[in-house]
């Protein structure tokens, strides 16, 4: 069977010190699969995106992304960590967009796009070139490639940053509140961005407030709140009908 | 009386629109008391650095471009560029060392800054001189092999080789102080970028890390150099001839300390002031918000057809 852009996880746990973040969480994504995560803040669905791209290891539980364990291999009594390479080739099959952007402030628009393939996978600088070229044009940001982050607008940081994460041709995107940063103008060009690559068939997950977005867009539906996965479902139906007295008391204070 | 705006212009006894006075700066008396007693005070000083023979201004003005005193200054720029470039290279070893996630490395940077910054650097100086008491040969040769050579260190440690390892070992640990502080200057978020391409650990460092670190590093480093030629005096008590003990041959031939001493002074205020410009410039190219945009990027017309918001 073909595990490739799915996420599985089962019993995840996480703490942060005494505080515990992620409370025996389950969670499975399939291929092509569009996963909005919604919830209070501090209810741990940014950890939950972090963890599935490795920037946090989870304590207890499994958790396969693309159909391997993350960050560790498996023998009958433990999990053990793989070593840096390994992690960092598992990586590059996620794509993760911060709520901050993090582009290159040091690189250009079409260096930082370029920065994944030359760098860390050794790609011709020509075809990466090319490709990053391409990409720009599809986030809408042909002719921007010479341009450095400081002079971008938040948006166009964020379609970059898309794009950046797309030039190593992940099976996974993660969004982790990809248009909170942004001034409510330029949330529409991001949110355009998306839709275009979940079109396409990508798995997505992504951390969002824009409810919108997750009815037009989003296959699925998770609500956390303390750690825990309240309610999960197709997206239109909870956002219509939810369930849950905390979803719908939840729904009815950001709708 | 109208004026252009329609408003009645209203005009005092020097005829003056009080709209148009200036504003002036309220002056307490004690700003006239300091501005008296400074200038008296300067005065005096002239007068006394004049007039006082002792000063010997024609010794000064003979010897501050003698033969000694250049060769002296000509070593005291060598010690400062020389032990600046080494303990620069060898700080930046240190800051990676001592951001290692490998305990016993970073552990081990840890232990060096603290023992080279928790002595004085005139103490590690005689030192390092007087290294040859503690290891008076030096075999260098392949481990559970005949071959090797023995060296003696004695000879090896030179007065120059000693004031250059000691100002050199000194300085990384300042050096790797301020590069770590650069480092840790980077967001975390440039970090988790780079992990999340799945960049390997020397890769962020050499893309990511350091070039963002720089604006910070930079103005700084620009500050040890001009502490670190002053910092050379010290090797003058091995015997090393750089400015200070060029000076000290010359009056202890003459016994002309004071001129000599002035001579010295001179000096090291001229290269001060002369590195404090480029200092003040770096600094104030690094601490503009645009230090952020290299210098390419100067080329870019900044608007966009969409426009540049932030």
């Amino acid at each position: 069977m073909n595990t490739d852009g799915t996420i599985h996880a089962r019993a995840i746990r996480k703490s942060f010190g005494p505080k515990l973040v992620l409370k025996d969480v389950d969670l499975d994504i399939a291929s092509g699969e569009v996963c909005c995560i919604i919830g209070p803040s501090g209810s741990g669905k940014s950890t939950l995106l972090r963890c599935i791209n490795g920037l946090e290891t989870v304590d207890t539980g499994v958790l396969k992304v693309n159909g391997e364990d993350l960050g560790y291999y498996e023998t009958e009594t433990a999990y053990h960590r793989l070593n840096k390479k390994k992690i960092a080739e598992q990586r590059t099959r996620i794509g993760m967009v911060f709520q901050q952007f993090n582009l290159f402030p040091n690189m250009t628009a079409q260096e930082n796009v370029m920065a994944g393939p030359v760098l860390v996978k050794g790609a011709e600088k020509g075809a990466a070139a090319r490709q990053a070229h391409e990409l720009l044009a599809s986030v809408g940001l042909s002719g921007f490639g010479d341009y450095y982050p400081a002079q971008l607008s938040g948006g166009q940081q964020q379609r970059v940053a898309v794009a950046r994460s797309l030039a190593m041709d992940p099976e996974i995107m993660l969004f982790d509140e990809p248009t909170s940063a942004l001034d409510p103008e330029k949330v529409g060009e991001v949110l355009a961005v998306m839709k275009d690559l979940a079109s396409k068939g990508m798995t997505m997950v992504v951390v969002t407030h824009e409810m919108g977005f997750a009815r037009e867009v989003a296959d699925s539906l998770i609500f956390m709140d303390e750690g825990c996965i309240v309610e999960r479902g197709d997206a239109r139906e909870i956002l219509r009908n939810p369930k849950e007295r905390r979803t719908q008391s939840f729904l009815e204070k950001v709708l | 009386m109208l004026n252009s705006n329609g408003h009645r212009r209203e005009t005092t006894v020097s005829g003056v629109d009080p709209a148009l006075k200036p504003r002036l700066r309220r002056r307490s008396t004690f700003e006239y008391f300091a501005w008296i007693i400074c200038c008296l005070l300067a005065v005096g000083i002239l007068f006394s650095v004049s007039t006082n023979p002792n000063f010997k201004w024609h010794v000064v003005a003979r010897y501050f471009t003698h033969e000694t005193i250049i060769r002296g200054l000509m070593l005291t720029i060598f010690l400062t560029v020389a032990s600046m470039v080494f303990g620069t290279l060898l700080g930046l070893v240190l800051a990676i060392m001592r951001s290692s996630s490998i305990k016993p490395i970073a552990a081990t940077a840890g232990v060096y800054i603290t023992l080279f910054r928790g002595t004085p650097v005139l103490v590690q100086l005689i030192f390092w001189f007087n290294i040859a008491a503690l290891y008076p040969n030096l075999t260098i040769g392949i481990p559970f092999t005949d071959i090797s050579t023995a060296v003696d260190v004695n000879a090896l440690i030179a007065p120059i080789t000693a004031a250059l390892i000691g100002l050199t070992l000194n300085e990384a640990a300042y050096m790797a102080e301020i590069i770590r502080g650069g480092f840790a200057a980077v967001g975390k978020g440039q970090i988790e970028a780079a992990d999340s391409l799945g960049m390997s650990g020397a890769m962020k460092m050499r893309k990511v890390i350091i070039p963002q670190a720089m604006p910070s590093i930079i103005p700084a480093t620009g500050n040890q150099v001009i502490g670190m030629f002053k910092e050379t005096s010290l090797v003058s008590v091995l015997g090393v001839a750089e400015l200070l003990q060029s000076a000290q041959l010359i009056y202890a031939r003459t016994y002309e300390t004071i001129p000599l001493l002035i001579v010295a002074s001179l000096w090291y205020l001229v290269m001060t002031l002369l590195l404090s410009y480029p200092q003040a410039q770096l600094e104030k190219k690094y601490s503009r918000a645009t230090s952020l945009l290299p210098r390419k990027a100067k080329k870019v017309v900044l608007t966009a057809p969409e426009g540049i918001a932030r």
